[in-house]
């Protein structure tokens, strides 16, 4: 196909499937595994005091509790529900789930402080308020969108999670939900669910803010012992 | 896969003769409720297929969802209960096909229909391979109707299928090209290569394909499926808010499908349009095309006109 045949088509042409069927997938989800689902928004209400602690067995905790909602929603929501209608959605499904094995098999190495009060204000309004985002684009109650098995969800407070990461790690977490944001923004227009174009711009705005209100290696215990200034 | 059932057999007859004996373009032939529905000849063969057929691009593609399928069975039934037997789909859609498949064998339905797909891949070896994959999502085994998707590695693929066709492994074979893309090499292919059947984008308002390809495929007797009939629902979007002509109903049409579709069947190249929906009213609504008289060449002049001044 060349290159001009391809830049004919449009973004809408490229989506093969239409808004009810995709609106209906958080449903589908959610049915399933009513009233265990209950487990997960608990869990990410709880995650922000063990992402506070001092002592680093609860932030691994912490850790472990994202991990597990990324392989959550990556497997149920993204490869066994989307996956069907929508084929990148599965290879991006299988991503999710090794990012979430990655964040078990990490845990606290990665979050070498204190998640910042801040931020943990601000990971609670993301889990109360933008579940409600599905609810409002399809009028139904039953399209609540949960942190672990909804991805936009998911990805937008675990970017404040993982924008706090000191520098090599923050960047090899950040750009899946980078390219989650990019592709699911860009279906989102194309199928015209506006509402849910909420998740990705939150997931964008937050890891800004995040980075921006991370601990500078200066003030990290653990990353100044890990740098040795010149007296050393 | 369409078998000659002793009826079929008899509407076929009846509007071959009717064919011979009148000058219209258009057969009609009777259904069981005594209204006549449109049908066209394939000009390769002279067997008729009804002018209205049924495409599935995103409309089929609802994956495992057991109440979307099952509704979407229910457009099914209702497209075959109103005299559909084309079904238009391809590999690229999805979940389409085995949608399709779940609802036909539902229905019980495989028999009843005309079953056109794509070959959609740019391994020009794996023709046989995709259709026998496209055979056990839908449940059939064999297609009426094999395409080419929009040209893709087309050369290798219309060699397999002529093998195909010739071993009775398809019926027809085909190529297709949509959204008013590649007309000039369609048109190439369609003055060199023997073809069966083309499909293109043709509606009241992209309407390129009169100039050069609809003509060509009358000249050259290839059939032609036209899709994207609606403008992939955005002649809906615009138009449905404003009235019909107050002349319409000279035309055949009493809502905006029928105005869009008899537009698109009446033109003397086409031999059936492919409107796709996942509502069972605007199936029904589609499939009224079928019935009633058609715009001629004025009136069509006029509903162009019409569209184009909204």
């Amino acid at each position: 196909m060349s290159g001009a045949t391809l830049l004919s088509y449009s973004l809408q042409d490229l989506v093969m499937f239409g808004p009810d069927v995709f609106l209906r997938l958080f449903v589908r989800v959610n049915e399933l595994l009513w009233p265990w689902l209950l487990v997960w928004p608990i869990a990410a209400l709880i995650l922000p005091c063990l992402a506070q602690s001092a002592s680093e067995w609860p932030r691994r905790l912490a850790m472990a509790l994202a991990g597990l909602g990324w392989i959550g929603c990556g497997y149920l929501f993204l490869v066994r529900y989307y996956g069907p209608i929508n084929w990148p959605a599965t290879a991006l499904g299988w991503a999710f789930v090794v990012q979430g094995f990655l964040l078990l098999i990490l845990k606290g190495r990665v979050l070498p402080a204190p998640m910042a009060w801040p931020t943990a204000v601000a990971w609670w309004l993301v889990v109360i308020m933008l579940p409600w985002l599905s609810v409002l684009q399809t009028g139904d109650m039953r399209a609540l969108a949960l942190f672990g098995l909804a991805p936009g969800m998911t990805v937008a407070a675990s970017v404040l999670l993982f924008a706090a990461q000191p520098a090599p790690f923050r960047w090899l977490f950040l750009l899946l939900p980078l390219a989650w944001s990019l592709f699911s923004a860009a279906t989102y227009w194309a199928i015209e669910t506006y509402w849910l174009m909420g998740y990705p711009a939150a997931a964008l705005v937050l890891s800004w803010f995040a980075m921006v209100l991370s601990p500078s290696p200066a003030r990290t215990r653990d990353l100044q012992s890990a740098h040795p200034g010149p007296g050393h | 896969m369409l078998q000659l059932s002793r009826r079929r057999f008899l509407i076929g007859a009846g509007v071959g003769a009717l064919t011979l004996t009148s000058p219209r373009v258009f057969a009609a032939a009777d259904s069981p409720r005594g209204e006549a529905f449109l049908t066209r000849p394939i000009p390769s063969t002279g067997e008729r297929i009804p002018a209205i057929g049924m495409g599935t691009w995103i409309t089929f593609n609802v994956g495992t969802d057991q109440y979307l399928i099952d509704q979407r069975t229910r457009v099914l039934e209702t497209f075959l209960a109103n005299h559909g037997t084309v079904i238009d789909c391809s590999p690229m859609y999805g979940s389409a096909a085995d949608v399709i498949g779940a609802g036909l064998a539902k229905l019980g339905a495989r028999d009843r229909i005309f079953a056109a797909t794509k070959i959609w891949t740019g391994d020009g070896s794996e023709t046989r391979q995709q259709a026998a994959t496209s055979e056990r999502r839908w449940g059939i085994d064999r297609f009426d109707l094999l395409q080419i998707h929009n040209l893709l590695a087309w050369q290798p693929h219309l060699a397999t299928l002529r093998d195909m066709k010739a071993e009775g492994r398809v019926r027809y074979l085909g190529i297709t090209t949509s959204h008013g893309r590649r007309h000039r090499e369609l048109a190439r292919i369609m003055e060199t290569e023997p073809l069966d059947f083309v499909q293109l984008t043709y509606n009241v308002l992209d309407r390129e394909a009169e100039e050069r390809l609809l003509p060509l495929a009358r000249e050259r007797g290839i059939a032609v499926i036209v899709n994207r009939p609606f403008q992939g629902g955005s002649l809906f979007r615009r138009f449905q808010s404003e009235p019909l002509p107050p002349w319409a109903g000279e035309a055949g049409a009493s809502n905006w499908a029928e105005f869009f579709l008899k537009f698109i069947i009446s033109h003397p190249a086409v031999t059936c349009a492919i409107p796709a929906t996942t509502s069972v009213e605007h199936m029904q609504e589609n499939m009224g095309a079928m019935v009633g008289p058609l715009p001629d060449a004025s009136q069509r002049r006029r509903m162009a006109q019409y569209v184009r001044e909204l």
